[in-house]
This record gives C-alpha cells, sequence and structure tokens, in this order.
C-alpha cells in the first residue's frame, strides 16, 4: 500500500473506532452533566452490552451470518433489546450504588463506581471465561469497492464499516431529537444547568437522573453490539481500556457537552488508529492518558464545553 | 492519639511467629511478608488519601518506580553493564526512595491544583502510563538522520522484567530464600514507618493536612498553603511507596511490569478504605484483613464450597473457584464501605458532609463562658500591642479597586481606608460586592486594577495563606470551620504561619520542636479561655452550637496573630444574646488588643452601634462614606437600600 | 390561599426563620420586604418544599405544603421567578418558557399562554430562538417571570424582580406585575426595593431576623418611617 492508502485505510478505522467511542463518551458526559459523576463503571456497561447482545443472538438462535430479510427484522431486534438490557442495568446501578450518596462529595461516589467496574468486570470473567469469546460474524461482510464499484484497491472499505456509520447515525439523531424536543429532553439538559431551579419548577430531579441513565446505558449497549459484530471479537477486560477513551473523548470534547461527546469520539478514534500505525499500538495508552491528563490539567472544559467556576 | 509499638503482646506475637511457623511447618511466612509489603503501601497511600484527602488511583506506578530504581541501581541485568557493579541494598532503598519522591514532586506540582475527582483520574492515567513505558524501554534506540546515540538500551527488561534482582547483604543474615530474614526486615522497616507516620500525623504538617482535607479555601485563609502542603504529602507518600518496591524488587528477586498494575493501585485503596482512612490502625487492620482475605479465605472457601457440592450435588458448586472471584469481592467491599461505613473500620468520619445537610445539631447547648478583659492572654497583648517601626495612619489602604466577572461588574474603582485601630462597617444591598472586596483584599480573587496596601506593603498578587502571613485574618459568612477536627486544632491550624517545624522536625522531634508545640498549645488554650469556650478543647468543632461556631473561627483568627481582622457577617443566624455577646467580643479586641477591624454586616444595628465609620456600596460602586448617624440619613443610602418613588403619590392600589 | 403559621426553618444550626407567620389572600399582591440575610428567600423556598421547615405549617388552598415533594407543590398551582432570575443560560427563551409549562397536563392549553406572555412582554418574542445566557438583565427578568406564569399558576412568588434592573426597566416590570394581578394572579411579592414593592402592593409584611415585625397595608407602611428606620438600624 501506498502512504496515502495506509492513511485511508487507517482513517476508516479511525472513523470506525470513533463512532464507538463516541456512544460510550455521550454516556459518560450526559451523566456528569447532570450529576457530576464520572461514571467509572460505564466502560464495563458497554463491554457487557458486546456479552448480553451475543446471548440475546444465541436465544434468539442465530449462529451464522443474517441474511436478506433477517437484517431488517432481527438485527434491529436484537438492538432494541440489548439496549433496553443495558439502559436497565444503568439504571439499577445508579440507584443501588450512586444514589445513597447524592449529598456526599463528588469522591465518595467515584469510589462506588470502581467497585461496581470491578465488580462487572469479574461477573464478565465468570460469565465466559478469561479468554477472548468469539463473536459471530452475524454481519454480512464484502468488499464494498470490489463488489458495488468494481474498483480494485488496496484499501478495505468493507459492509461493516457501512454497519458501524448507519446504525451510529439514527442513534445520534435520535438523541439529539430526544435532547431537543421531548419535554423529558429538555428537563435533562434543565437539571444540568441548574437543578435547583430545575427542581422549582417542578422537574422530578431524581426521575430525570433515572432517565439520563437509562439512555446513557443504552447508548453503550449499542455501543457493545456494533463492536462485537464489526470486530468479533470481545473480552472481560476491554470495557476498563475503551471506557477510559472515551471518558478521554468526552473530556477533550468538553464535558457535559454531548456535541462535544460526539467530536471528541472521532477525534479520540482517529488519534488512536493513527498512532497505532505510525507509532506503535504499544504505545498508543500512553498517548490516549497523556491527551487526558494535559486536558484536565490546562483546559479542563475541553474544546467545547463551557468555561464554568468551580464550584468548590 | 499516641502510636506506640503497640501492645507488649501483640509485639511478642510478631516476634515468634516465624518461628512458630517453621516449628509447625505451616510455610506462611512468605505470603505473610509479602502482605506486610502491600500493608506498608497502604499506609504510604494513606498519607495521601487519609491525612491530606487526595484520591490517588495511581499509586502502584511509584511502587512500580521504587522496584524499578532498585533494580537500575543493583540488578546484574540492568545495572551492571551501566556501572560495571552493583549497589549496596541498603543505599538503593533510600536512592529508589528518593526517585520516587522527585516523581511524585514533577507530578504533583502540575496537577494538584485540579480538583479532586479529576485528580483522581490524573494520577489514574499516570498510573497507566507508568507500565507502558516500563514494557516499551526494555529496548530503546534512539536514532537521529544516521547518528544513533543510544542503541538496544535495556532500561527496564521490557515485558519479561528484571530477574534477578542484587540481595541486602548484611554479614550474618542470609538473604537467601529463607524468608524469615525479610519478615523481619519488612517488619523493622514497617515499624520505623509507623512510627514515623504517627510522628507526622500529630505535627504542624498533620494539622495542616487535615485542615486542607476538611477545607481547603479555609485553610488557605488561615495561613496554610494548600499547594505545597498537598506536593509534600504526595511526594511523601510516594517515596514509602518507593520504599516497599524496592525492598519487594530485592526480596521476589523479580520485577514485572505486570505486577503495578491499575488492580495494585485499587487493592491498596480498598485496604485504606475498608481500615478507615486517615487511621493508622485502621488501614494495617484493613490491609491485613484484605490480605488474608486474598490469600487465605478465598481459597479455603473453594474448598468448603466444593465439599459441599459434592456432598449435595450440585455439579457447578463442586467446580467452583472462588479465587476468581477475589477484584468482585474487592469491588463489592468498596461499595459496601461507601455505603454503608464511609469512614471504615476503623476511621472517624473522612468525608466533610455536604453543605445543605440537615444539621444534626444538640437542640440545647451548653452554657458557654463570657469573653472577660481579664482572660486576654499575655502573649496575644504583647504581640498585638508592640509598636512597630513605622506607624501608618491607615492600617489597610485600598485604591480603585476593580473586579468583573464576565461581563458582570462586581466592583468598580472602590475606595476604602482602614485607620489604625479603628471598626469600619461595610454594608450595603443585596449583590452590592462586598464578599467579592473581601475575597479580593484576602486573596482569594484578583482584582483588575488598583492598589491594595497594607502595613505599607502591597497585597496584590500574594495568595492568601501569604497574605494572613502578613497579618490579616478573615472569617466567613457560613462559619468555615474544620468540622470533623477538634476545637484545640482548628485554633492550632491558625497558628500555622507562625511556627516552623518541618517535615524532619515533625518526625525527628528535637526539643525545639517539642518546645514549640508546648507553647503552640499554651497558646491556643489561652485564646479559647478568652472567647469563652475552655474545657472544650477535645469536642469536634462540629458538635459546637452555631454561635459557639463562630467564637470559635474568631479565636482560630486571632491565633495567626492578625492586626487587621476581615468578619464577614459574623452575626448572621444568631440570636439576640448571642448576638450582643459577639458584639461585645469585637468591641473588646479593638479596646484591649488594638486590632482593625473590617465587618461586613447585614444587621444594621449591630453595624451602626459598634463602628466607627461605615462605606456603603451598590452595584459595586462605593456610594457613600461616613458615620453611621450620617450614613443612616444619607440620601443615596436611603435610596439604595429603600428604593425609589417616594417621590411621587403612591398609586392606589387597585382592589 | 396561602398561609404560613408560626415556621421555624433552618440551615444545619442556623435558624433562619423565627415564628414566621404571614397569610395571602386570593386576588391579593402581598410585599415581603426586608433587608438582606433577613430570610425572605428562605420564605419562599419553604413555601416551595426546596427546605423543610422544622416546626410550623404551610397551607396553600386548605392543603398542607411543608410535607410534600417540590414537584408535587408546583403542580398545586405555585410558580416561582427566582432571585437573581436563573435562566436557563444555554436553553432558548423558548425552551425556558416550554420548561416553566412542564407541570401542565393541558399540552393545548401552552400556545395560548405563550401568545399571553408576548403580549404582555413583546421583546421576548423578538428573541425567542436567543439563547437565555445572551439576554440582557430586564430581558432576563422578563423571561423569568414569563416562565413562572407558563405554569399558569394559582400564586406567583416573585423574588427580587427589581434587583440589577435601570429604574425605567424596575418602573415598567412592576407595572406589568400590576397587570398579570389584575388578570386573576395572586401574587407573594419578596422585595429589597422596599417603595416600589409597597407602591404596587395591597398589604406588606416586614421581616427581621426571620420573624415579621411589622404588618400592615401597604399604603400605610408606605406613609410611615419605620420601614426606613427598620431597614437601617435605627432604635
Amino acid at each position: 500500500m501506498t502512504g496515502w492508502e495506509v492513511l485511508i485505510q487507517q482513517s476508516i478505522n479511525g472513523l470506525t473506532r470513533g463512532a464507538v467511542f463516541a456512544l460510550i463518551a455521550l454516556g459518560y458526559t450526559m451523566v456528569y452533566g447532570i450529576i457530576e459523576l464520572i461514571n467509572f463503571a460505564h466502560g464495563d456497561v458497554f463491554m457487557l452490552g458486546l456479552f448480553i447482545s451475543l446471548a440475546w443472538f444465541t436465544l434468539l438462535g442465530v449462529t451464522g451470518t443474517l441474511t436478506g430479510w433477517q437484517l431488517l427484522t432481527v438485527l434491529p431486534l436484537v438492538f432494541v433489546l440489548t439496549m433496553l438490557t443495558t439502559a436497565t442495568l444503568n439504571v439499577a446501578i445508579d440507584r443501588v450504588a450512586y444514589r445513597p450518596l447524592r449529598r456526599s462529595t463528588r469522591l465518595a461516589p467515584l469510589i462506588t463506581a470502581i467497585g461496581v467496574s470491578f465488580m462487572l468486570e469479574n461477573v464478565a470473567l465468570l460469565w465466559k471465561g478469561p479468554a477472548p469469546i468469539a463473536y459471530p460474524d452475524v454481519f454480512p461482510s464484502f468488499d464494498i469497492l470490489r463488489e458495488w464499484f468494481g474498483v480494485d484497491s488496496a484499501i478495505f472499505l468493507t459492509s461493516k464499516d457501512l454497519l458501524v456509520v448507519a446504525a451510529t447515525l439514527p442513534l445520534m439523531v435520535a438523541l439529539h431529537y430526544f435532547v431537543t424536543r421531548t419535554r423529558w429532553g429538555k428537563a435533562m439538559r434543565a437539571t444540568a444547568q441548574d437543578r435547583e431551579t430545575a427542581q422549582a419548577m417542578g422537574i422530578n430531579v431524581e426521575r430525570t437522573i433515572l432517565i439520563t441513565f437509562f439512555v446513557g446505558g443504552a447508548l453503550a449497549g449499542a455501543a457493545g453490539l456494533i463492536q462485537g459484530m464489526y470486530y468479533n471479537i470481545g473480552q472481560w477486560w476491554m470495557g476498563y481500556q475503551a471506557g477510559l477513551r472515551a471518558f478521554t473523548a468526552a473530556v477533550l470534547g468538553g464535558i457535559g457537552s454531548m456535541s462535544g461527546a460526539a467530536l471528541g469520539g472521532l477525534v479520540i478514534g482517529f488519534l488512536s488508529a493513527w498512532s497505532d500505525q505510525y507509532i506503535s499500538a504499544r504505545w498508543t495508552n500512553a498517548i490516549v492518558f497523556s491527551i487526558l491528563i494535559v486536558v484536565l490539567v490546562f483546559r479542563p472544559h475541553g474544546l467545547l464545553g463551557e468555561r464554568t467556576a468551580d464550584k468548590a | 492519639m499516641r502510636e506506640s509499638l503497640g501492645p507488649p503482646a501483640l509485639v511478642v506475637a510478631l516476634l515468634v511467629y516465624p518461628f512458630v511457623d517453621r516449628a509447625l511447618g505451616l510455610q506462611t511466612v512468605h505470603a505473610v511478608s509479602d502482605g506486610m509489603i502491600y500493608v506498608l503501601l497502604a499506609l504510604g497511600l494513606n498519607i495521601v488519601v487519609g491525612y491530606a484527602g487526595l484520591l490517588d488511583l495511581g499509586y502502584a506506578a511509584f511502587f512500580a518506580i521504587g522496584a524499578y530504581a532498585m533494580g537500575l541501581l543493583n540488578s546484574p541485568v540492568l545495572g551492571s553493564p551501566l556501572y560495571g557493579h552493583a549497589w549496596s541494598f541498603w543505599l538503593c532503598i533510600w536512592l529508589a526512595a528518593a526517585v520516587s519522591a522527585l516523581l511524585g514532586l514533577v507530578i504533583g506540582a502540575p496537577t494538584l491544583r485540579v480538583r479532586g475527582d479529576y485528580l483522581a483520574i490524573i494520577t489514574l492515567g499516570f498510573g497507566e502510563i507508568i507500565p507502558v513505558a516500563i514494557r516499551n524501554l526494555g529496548d530503546v534506540t534512539i536514532e537521529i538522520g544516521t547518528w544513533r546515540p543510544i542503541e538496544r538500551l535495556n532500561l527496564t527488561g521490557g515485558e519479561n522484567g528484571v530477574n534477578p534482582v542484587g540481595r541486602p547483604v548484611l554479614p550474618g543474615v542470609p538473604f537467601e530464600t529463607d524468608p524469615v530474614p525479610w519478615y523481619f526486615l519488612i517488619l523493622v522497616v514497617g515499624a520505623l514507618s509507623l512510627w514515623a507516620m504517627s510522628r507526622l500525623r500529630d505535627s504542624r504538617l498533620g494539622r495542616a493536612w487535615m485542615a486542607i482535607r476538611e477545607d481547603e479555601t479555609a485553610a488557605d485563609c488561615t495561613g496554610v498553603n494548600p499547594v505545597s502542603t498537598k506536593l509534600l504529602a504526595f511526594a511523601l507518600g510516594a517515596s514509602f511507596s518507593g520504599f516497599a518496591g524496592s525492598i519487594y524488587a530485592a526480596k521476589l528477586q523479580a520485577i514485572t511490569p505486570g505486577a503495578f498494575e491499575f488492580q495494585v493501585s485499587i487493592m491498596l485503596l480498598c485496604m485504606v478504605v475498608l481500615g478507615g482512612a486517615g487511621s493508622l490502625k485502621g488501614v494495617i487492620l484493613g490491609g491485613m484483613l484484605i490480605t488474608v482475605f486474598d490469600r487465605i479465605v478465598l481459597s479455603q472457601s473453594t474448598f468448603l464450597v466444593r465439599s459441599i457440592g459434592r456432598t449435595v450435588g450440585v455439579p457447578a458448586l463442586a467446580a467452583i473457584d472462588l479465587t476468581l472471584w477475589r477484584w468482585f469481592f474487592f469491588g463489592l467491599g468498596l461499595v459496601l464501605v461507601m455505603l454503608l461505613r464511609p469512614q471504615g473500620l476503623a476511621g472517624r468520619r473522612v468525608q466533610p458532609v455536604a453543605a445543605d445537610a440537615e444539621g444534626d445539631q444538640p437542640l440545647a447547648p451548653e452554657p458557654s463562658s463570657l469573653p472577660r478583659v481579664e482572660a486576654i492572654p499575655m502573649w496575644l497583648r504583647e504581640r498585638m500591642t508592640r509598636a512597630p517601626a513605622a506607624q501608618e495612619e491607615a492600617i489597610l489602604d485600598v485604591r480603585g479597586v476593580s473586579k468583573a466577572f464576565g461581563g458582570v461588574v462586581a466592583l468598580n474603582a472602590v475606595d476604602l481606608v482602614v485607620p489604625r485601630g479603628a471598626i469600619i462597617g461595610l454594608i450595603g444591598p443585596n449583590g452590592a460586592g462586598k464578599t467579592t472586596f473581601f475575597n479580593v483584599v484576602t486573596g482569594l480573587a484578583r482584582t483588575d486594577g488598583g492598589r491594595i496596601t497594607f502595613a505599607g506593603g502591597s497585597l496584590i498578587g500574594l495568595r492568601p495563606n501569604a497574605i494572613v502571613a502578613r497579618g490579616i485574618a478573615r472569617t466567613f459568612q457560613s462559619i468555615r470551620l474544620f468540622p470533623y477536627m477538634s476545637v484545640l486544632d482548628n485554633v492550632l491550624v491558625g497558628e500555622h504561619c507562625r511556627l516552623a517545624a518541618t517535615v524532619a522536625g515533625a518526625v525527628l522531634r528535637p526539643p525545639a520542636v517539642i518546645a514549640e508545640e508546648r507553647r503552640a498549645r499554651e497558646r491556643a488554650r489561652g485564646l479559647l479561655a478568652f472567647v469563652g469556650l475552655s474545657g472544650k478543647d477535645d469536642d469536634l468543632a462540629r458538635n459546637l452550637p452555631y454561635g459557639d461556631q463562630r467564637r470559635l473561627e474568631i479565636a482560630r483568627a486571632l491565633a495567626t496573630e492578625p492586626r487587621l481582622l476581615l468578619l464577614d457577617e459574623p452575626t448572621a443566624g444568631m440570636n439576640p444574646r448571642e448576638t450582643e455577646t459577639l458584639t461585645d467580643l469585637i468591641g473588646l479586641l479593638r479596646r484591649e488588643l488594638a486590632l482593625s477591624i473590617l465587618l461586613i454586616e447585614h444587621d444594621m444595628e449591630v453595624v451602626m452601634g459598634i463602628s466607627d465609620r461605615i462605606t456603603v456600596l451598590d452595584y459595586g460602586t462605593r456610594i457613600a462614606e461616613g458615620t453611621p448617624a450620617e450614613i443612616q440619613r444619607h440620601p443615596r443610602v436611603i435610596e439604595a437600600y429603600l428604593g425609589t418613588g417616594y417621590e411621587r403619590e403612591p398609586a392606589a392600589p387597585s382592589p | 390561599m396561602l398561609e404560613l403559621a408560626d415556621v421555624h426553618t433552618y440551615y444545619g444550626s442556623i435558624r433562619a426563620l423565627r415564628g414566621l407567620s404571614l397569610s395571602v389572600e386570593r386576588g391579593e399582591i402581598v410585599t415581603l420586604i426586608g433587608a438582606n440575610g433577613a430570610g425572605k428567600t428562605t420564605t419562599l423556598r419553604t413555601i416551595l418544599g426546596l427546605v423543610r421547615p422544622r416546626h410550623g405549617t404551610v397551607s396553600f388552598n386548605g392543603a398542607r405544603l411543608d410535607a410534600l415533594s417540590t414537584d408535587r407543590i408546583v403542580r398545586l398551582g405555585i410558580a416561582q421567578s427566582p432571585e437573581g432570575r436563573h435562566i436557563f443560560p444555554r436553553m432558548s427563551v423558548l425552551e425556558n418558557l416550554e420548561l416553566g409549562a412542564f407541570v401542565r397536563s393541558d399540552r393545548d392549553g401552552i400556545a395560548p399562554d405563550l401568545e399571553r406572555v408576548f403580549a404582555l412582554f413583546p421583546r421576548l418574542r423578538e428573541r425567542v430562538s436567543q439563547k437565555g445566557g445572551t439576554l440582557s438583565g430586564g430581558e432576563q427578568q422578563m423571561l423569568a417571570i414569563s416562565r413562572a406564569l407558563m405554569a399558569r399558576p394559582g400564586l406567583l412568588l416573585l423574588d427580587e424582580p427589581s434587583m440589577g434592573l435601570s429604574p425605567i426597566l424596575v418602573e415598567t416590570i412592576f407595572r406589568i406585575i400590576q397587570d398579570i394581578n389584575r388578570q386573576g394572579t395572586t401574587i407573594l411579592l419578596v422585595e429589597q426595593n422596599a417603595r416600589m414593592a409597597l407602591r404596587v402592593a395591597h398589604r406588606g409584611y416586614v421581616i427581621q431576623t426571620g420573624r415579621i415585625v411589622l404588618h400592615d397595608a401597604a399604603a400605610t407602611l408606605l406613609r410611615s418611617d419605620l420601614v426606613r428606620k427598620t431597614y437601617l438600624g435605627e432604635k
């Protein structure tokens, strides 16, 4: 491959990674925006999304590649089921582990979140074992450039790449609609901007928080399903790394800002793919975490966030 | 709390244990020694998390640095190729500690000013970066064009790690595979560390850490430099970790990057949280419990459950392996402790209660005595009334100070003068900028322009704790004490900027430091007696009735030996009797101690009754200045408070 | 309509309200005036359930409020324009207004009420899609009051609507407050600007350190010197 082809290929990789990161980052940023909690367990909800989606496929008897009309019925069904499951899981975690600590300091629920994260990871470890699990190739995979356009190129643009985009975009659009047009979406934004005033206007703050966790959890579940279908592999500890990279994305974009999370997800996706290619995959984690540290120290409001006075 | 070596029975047990183990053939000494190293690490983490209140999620990084420093200096794999011979173990552990401390300073200096949860993530980031660096520095080649200054340098042994590592050399004591000498080495190091830590806790530095943990801003405004104090905690914590890491490396004879990952940092955090952050006994207890749980309980339970499974005939139980559940239990433990008993097994409540929690105050306060002239401590009187060389008329001279937040102007070219020995009132309607003015003078906010001169020197650009050292003390509108520290300790924190003991002084306690601490305590008790709070030395500040809390805050402010006292709504929330007592105290301070006082108040009767002169702010601008009588009749003041509209006929209200 | 009887409210150990009693009859404008820190905002927060009284009762149309959650209280027909306005800064004027109607179950009634609000404050119609944080102080105050009106409340709580506004704007706002009252909304007006408040109100209460010290018809209070003395600490 020529230098250009490598760059384009890695950029395609970056885009697909970025889409998944963006979905996860949105969950981080929504929860942080409303209760100022870094939901450490969120990455593990993503990982469980992959596991749970696999379980749903198995339950529905899907073991091979889906064809034709199945793509239009079974696939969306599994999406919905997975998202509902992870959404419920996320809400349950909040109820049990975070809600009792609402009035505590910022650090107590963070410690609890770490505890929850470890519990979830261990559950996955016990459920499917320590080795990578094989995710069946449910989505038909073919080289688009070759089969649709007849182009013979060293670049691989596959149907799976389209899948990622085709699955992520509607979710983001739906989220945007929810947040800007619906009553509860607006209540969510209002509560994040000024909790007491929102309460004084009759908004039930706890219910709004519940909805936030629900939506965030659903997005993480979708991300897990997409990840499984794209990479055909999953492992119990993948939530930790993906979670930290997605959190970096949320911080980079501006924690609390949803467009920031989407933007940050894409940026981190590209950066991690380019780093893997041009530097070395062994250093990518260090690079991503360095970005996280630099942003938190020098520009904590990220690219798109608001410069707010620190509520000590 | 004095921490000696512990009750004699415990000491004997510790000394005798390895021999008993050998006699009984239990072979647990290795595991126990390893556990003791982790407990030592947890104690180091306790300084950072428990004393200073900084959540560090990447503590294992310093552990790694200590171990690899030992490897670099002492291992034939790494060290000898670099400089031909191994260094002495006994020297290396100190060097490793120093290197870790240095890394702690380097990491901490730019990051410790970031707020708590972000700081936690940053430390996690470093905790991740260090193992990555270690893994990848086993084969370092630097190429600049065709020049290769460094070729295939092995700095860390890479993924494979470092093996072997040089052992300690002590005549007559073999540090080989027999675990007993190692056990005693670690025991001695542990005992010394405990001793040093308990010394640190009961020192000027220890109190400063706790003050920062309780309320960083209040600590800053009481003369404690939060940046350097936090940095010290971070670096000291790191150095203990470096110690432990170097010993661990030598004992294990192998250092691999896998031993320093995130899980290790979290396990240490579990020990601290479970045992009780801030309590040495608690952390040791937590550490022991977790080590025992991890190494013994899980495996033994596995046998138990398996045999039950076989007996009852449930194959799932018969094949279970509970050791695979360790992280589940650790996670569960963290969650349960945070929800049910956040102070841990042995700690006092560490987390300050959130601001708007309903109080559980005793409704019937015990009567406290009133401040009396005779009770003014002699030392305070001497300090305050000795005449400085140059006598300026005005102790505080503020000219043209402005402050804007975004587009909102909070202060607009305000002038204010506090003459020496005067009581000046600062009043104004809501949002007039009074507290902003205090914040600018005390360094919590930076002025956009103008001059602030105090006793001849400029205050512009100084940090709050430096301004306290110059001689300005303040109280806050919503009382900001250190709630979980004792009454006496609160006042002692006030003396922080007038004492001089350092880290070495805290640990070694030379006679000068002992004398300084004794004097400090006497002075603190004198101040408490003066404000009418004797006999409450050991009560927690948060348990005092409201009026007493305000007096304690004033005692703490007096401990900084101020020449100017800034009081922000001191009578807020007080009943008439408490208000009267406080007003008398303020008058006493000026009369007897020649203190100059600047006072924000909303209670007009108080401020009109006690002030020599009053300045009135409205929308950040000074609209009037004069005696109380003048202000009460000043048309602009009346307008600012009561509004316009008297000039016209009042409109008839609709039915 | 609204009755507070011997209310004691605490913040932690600080007693902010010491046996406060006041009442508001249907159709009235009642004003609660007093210096800073006297407890005016605390009174409103107690009514809304943002903070619970430790003793005493709060009743609205016969129903006890002091044990209800805030969203229930708002549903009963009380809305607030808070001190400092507290517009949602990153939401548009329209979204702020729509949020004001959050608790309403009659979704059809919202559009006419929007019209009513724009009729009172034409400036808001011009700025309808602008973000709340970009409005001027006066416009934000108009928006805060309108947002509260969108709930079609029986009782409107106004907390220092004059703060930070120029005298002309204050005149305008207070005239509109009278209009709102004439159209049928009962108003409890908390103010530091005593004169303007007493000019528009029927009755006035003066609060000092958590308790009522003066209570009379507004016109009477306006003429007497007692208010000035209370505010400025003369005995």
